[in-house]
């Protein structure tokens, strides 16, 4: 079932968001993660919003009795997409922003209806118990979370009347079919290798189970089968307090996307607090975020705009932006279903491009260096494109500052231990095409496709904040 | 106060000065009914002028070329012209004038319409493109040209080979030439022979400062050559004397640093070096068949990816190379326990001028705290000083940034868009430890002092 749905390779952002609504939900996951191995999916705001996307229809599809059932889907549907591809930390800032949204809509709503809670949940106590003698507690909850995603594939498949073969899972009877779903499920490397941080977060998750609020009564959806027929008229339907938190998490998730599609405009606005007229203006790779705030204060002042190529990893789009011609290939980090942002130079503003060897050389005029980030770390540091650090290295020498445009969705708790860890590199390829093949096959190529900018060489974050 | 002196002066602009009449009108505005008349006539009379000064404007310029019909024509309609032809053609000229004048104007906007592509900070170092063989005058020598063309697409690159390229051209030319009746070799050579050959190569790629040096030499070895000396003979004597100077200056220097760089290569070590220096692969190449084990990192830029050709022939002679891009040079540094750099020049200042990129990886080495050495004939080194890569430089054709296939095809077409493609930076001289050089290693700030006493002793 998981790999159901055939990928091709221009499978990207756009096509995965339409193919969300008409899958089940574990198709989707199962494709999302398969879209970033392969790198199809790739650069941060696309990974933000694919992820959004699909966690909104995990909180959408699933049927739940409390918000501790919810909240270890998405850790769980979180953690293998972060598992997927670690370098996206983007993936992993989405899931622990839905994760904390849950949580303080838990919170709220626990403050106020505790006593109505305690009371539903006692009579229902015994449903669980039973499944806890079949299997150790982690892989019981690994199961758990299974069947569920399971569960959810085949409700939405059949989202008219059916509901009720839900339960068929909490049944007696079903409980012989459970093995084999759990080698199904293990076989993905993914969800084997995380049962040592699983383990750790359903220990966080303890006390939250162990209040009598979020006792898990897995048994507890026949009543509630009609929940997922519709977002909206479940919200109105229902009103007990697990579905004000539902209607509530929803509207939290599609305020996150929201502000994912115009964080670049949020951070835009701020641009001509930083650029003035006659500025020179350094900047890298072809980011979106940078091509907005460059536009927007191209439109009240006049300046220049030097732009370094980035090659080879990123140079085909930056050329692309530069020209005004659309890019070819799905590199770029433009979804097919935008609007294509007019070149810079159209407005009027002198646009030079140069490779990335004269940086040094033209940084003696540069009043301003402007980077965009793949992510910024604890420690304030940048994930950037690569050379984005010889081009700060050189902006500090030259005592030029170096401001960074970044969404809060890209800022990162992580703090690895060895920033290599967080360098992912591109094929050989794009340094010696593979048709010298002697030459491939004698000598050791290196493509990094990001490089880490130590927090000392960067003087002002934009945010969107 | 300006708005009432204001409406005279309007209307006396407005009325053609010629009609004194109409200046006698005006004080007789009082009478409605006068001025409505005055006004009407005032109308009419200028119609009547405006016409007849058409009139006149249209005939007389198609007079003189006009087909005999068409004079005809004007000639019935205005018999007053035949009647002073004199004065109608001098109106008719100055007419003319005017009239191309107006023509003129709207076409001078048309011919800048091709937009300057060329980037501000770098336009003084603009040169006129002409690199055929069309436009070399027919004092250049054959052999100039063929070095010409070669230094031109870059198949000559390096700064000593485009040096012992030109030398070798301008030997022939001293041989093949023969002093005219009535001149002295040392009087006319320079001038009438040798200066055209330079300008041309001049053209193909501007010379670089070695270059510079040698034909600064070159020239004053040929005013010193005695008047009372046989053609023959003195031809002869410059030739061998450009060959000692290649021999002196560059093989010789060459294989010396080399030698000396090798030794500063132990086992083990990680030697990371940028783009492609003659020396440098000397070097390397000496060090490893004195069994030294060590590894190579090669940093390479684009557009010319002079590196790939160091990395190849290291590779097939059994070297351990890793190639990359300046994009992974922050990640290859750390690995590298020497970095070793070829020079196009040495300023006297300390500074390393040389292929755009340098200054970057010295930045990055310093950084790293690696030791920078940079490997330099004497002949490239310069009285000249520079503090950034912009005063003194060469742009090279934007064009050859463009990639076949891709989005800049059309780049000249795009408005306000401009690519620039540098050949050197200047490195700072703080990022450079050691110079090695063929009188020995060197801190960069010695470099005037080698400079001059070298200098001194020729």
């Amino acid at each position: 079932m998981p790999h159901a749905l055939v990928t091709g390779p221009a499978a990207n952002v756009g096509i995965f968001l339409k193919s969300l609504r008409s899958n089940p939900i574990e198709t989707s996951i199962e494709s999302l993660i398969a879209l970033f191995k392969r790198r199809q999916i790739k650069s941060s705001r696309p990974c933000a919003i694919a992820t959004a996307h699909l966690l909104l229809q995990v909180i959408a599809k699933m049927k739940w009795s409390n918000v501790g059932r919810l909240l270890e889907r998405v850790q769980e549907v979180g953690q293998r997409l972060m598992e997927a591809q670690p370098r996206e930390m983007v993936v992993g800032n989405i899931v622990r922003r839905v994760l904390g949204m849950i949580r303080d809509e838990a919170k709220e709503d626990r403050t106020e209806e505790t006593g109505a809670n305690s009371s539903a949940t006692n009579s229902q106590v015994g449903s669980p118990t039973t499944q806890h003698r079949d299997l150790p507690s982690r892989e019981h909850a690994a199961i758990q979370m299974a069947l569920s995603s399971l569960r959810n594939g085949t409700a939405t498949s059949d989202l008219s009347g059916e509901e009720e073969s839900d339960d068929v899972f909490t049944n007696a009877k079903s409980v012989p079919s459970r093995p084999p779903m759990v080698g199904s499920s293990t076989s993905y490397a993914v969800l084997t290798g995380t049962n040592s941080q699983k383990s750790q977060m359903f220990n966080l998750l303890t006390p939250a189970e162990g209040s009598p609020a979020a006792t898990p009564p897995v048994g507890n959806m026949s009543p509630k089968g009609k929940s997922d027929l519709n977002i909206k008229s479940l919200s109105m339907m229902m009103n007990s307090t697990t579905n004000n938190i539902k209607s509530e998490v929803i509207t939290g998730v599609e305020e996150i996307i929201d502000e994912l599609e115009q964080v670049d405009d949020q951070i835009a606005s701020y641009a001509l607090d930083h650029i003035h007229s006659n500025e020179v203006i350094l900047t890298h790779t072809s980011s979106r975020s940078v091509q907005k705030f460059l536009l927007r204060a191209a439109s009240k002042r006049k300046f220049t705009v030097i732009l370094v190529e980035s090659y080879p990893n990123n140079h085909s789009a930056t050329h692309a932006i530069v020209a005004g011609s659309k890019p070819r290939d799905n590199e770029s980090e433009h979804l097919s279903h935008e609007v294509f942002m007019k070149p810079l130079s159209a407005t009027g503003i002198t646009v030079i491009l140069i490779p990335d060897s004269a940086v040094f050389a033209i940084m003696s005029r540069v009043n301003k260096v402007i980077l965009a980030t793949h992510a910024v770390i604890a420690n304030g540091g940048l994930v950037a494109a690569a050379g984005a650090r010889v081009i700060a290295r050189a902006a500090s020498v030259h005592k030029v500052p170096v401001t960074v445009v970044s969404g809060v969705f890209k800022l990162s708790p992580d703090y690895p231990f060895e920033f290599e860890s967080l360098i992912e590199y591109g094929e050989p390829n794009k340094i010696v095409p593979y048709d010298q093949g002697e030459l491939v096959e004698g000598l050791e190529i290196d493509n990094p496709v990001y490089d880490y900018v130590p927090p000392d060489l960067v003087d002002l974050y934009i945010t969107n904040l | 106060m300006s708005e009432t002196t204001q409406p005279p002066a309007v209307e006396a602009i407005e009325k053609p000065a010629p009609t004194l009449a109409q200046a006698t009108d005006i004080p007789q505005l009082s009478g409605s009914e006068l001025k409505k008349k005055n006004k009407a006539e005032k109308a009419a009379r200028r119609a009547k002028e405006i016409a007849e000064k058409q009139g006149v404007v249209l005939a007389p310029v198609y007079l003189p070329v006009a087909t005999p019909a068409l004079a005809q024509k004007t000639n019935q309609s205005k018999p007053e012209q035949q009647k002073k032809p004199g004065a109608s053609s001098t109106d008719s000229r100055s007419l003319t004038i005017r009239a191309a004048q107006k023509l003129h104007i709207p076409t001078i906007p048309d011919i800048p319409r091709e937009e300057d592509k060329t980037v501000e900070f770098f336009r003084h170092l603009n040169r006129p493109k002409k690199t055929g063989i069309q436009d070399a005058g027919k004092e250049v020598h054959q052999a100039v040209l063929g070095v010409g063309l070669q230094i031109a697409n870059y198949t000559i690159c390096g700064s000593c080979a485009r040096l012992v390229a030109t030398l070798q051209a301008f030997k022939e030319v001293i041989a093949s030439y023969k002093t005219p009746p009535g001149n002295t070799l040392t009087r006319h050579l320079t001038s009438h022979v040798l200066s055209p050959n330079i300008e041309y190569l001049a053209s193909c790629r501007p010379l670089s400062i070695s270059m510079g040096n040698a034909i600064r030499w070159l020239k004053l070895e040929i005013s010193k050559v005695d008047i009372d000396v046989p053609d023959t003979e003195s031809k002869k004597r410059l030739c061998s004397m450009i060959d000692e100077y290649i021999y002196s200056r560059v093989i010789a220097a060459n294989e010396i640093i080399a030698n000396a760089a090798a030794e500063k290569i132990n086992d083990g070590d990680v030697i990371l070096t940028y783009a492609k220096s003659s020396v440098i692969q000397a070097a390397l190449v000496i060090a490893h068949k004195a069994g030294k084990k060590f590894r190579v990192i090669v940093i390479d830029s684009r557009p010319l990816k002079e590196g790939m050709n160091l990395a190849s022939s290291l590779q097939a002679i059994g070297i351990r190379v890793r190639y990359c891009l300046l994009n992974g040079l922050v990640h290859s540094i750390s690995d590298a326990t020497k970095v070793f750099l070829g020079a196009h020049a040495m300023m006297s200042n300390g500074r390393l001028f040389s292929r755009v990129g340098t200054a970057i990886v010295a930045m990055e080495a310093n950084q790293a705290a690696k030791p920078v050495l940079v490997l330099c004939e004497t002949v490239k080194f310069t009285e000249r000083v520079a503090l950034d890569s912009i005063v003194l430089n060469e742009v090279a054709p934007p064009d050859e940034l463009v990639l076949a296939g891709g989005a800049l095809e059309r780049w000249r077409q795009v408005k306000a868009l401009q690519l620039l493609n540098l050949m050197y930076d200047v490195t700072p001289a703080e990022y450079v430890d050691i110079v090695i050089t063929e009188y020995g290693s060197v801190p960069p700030t010695s470099v005037p002092t080698l400079y001059r006493t070298m200098n001194e002793t020729e």
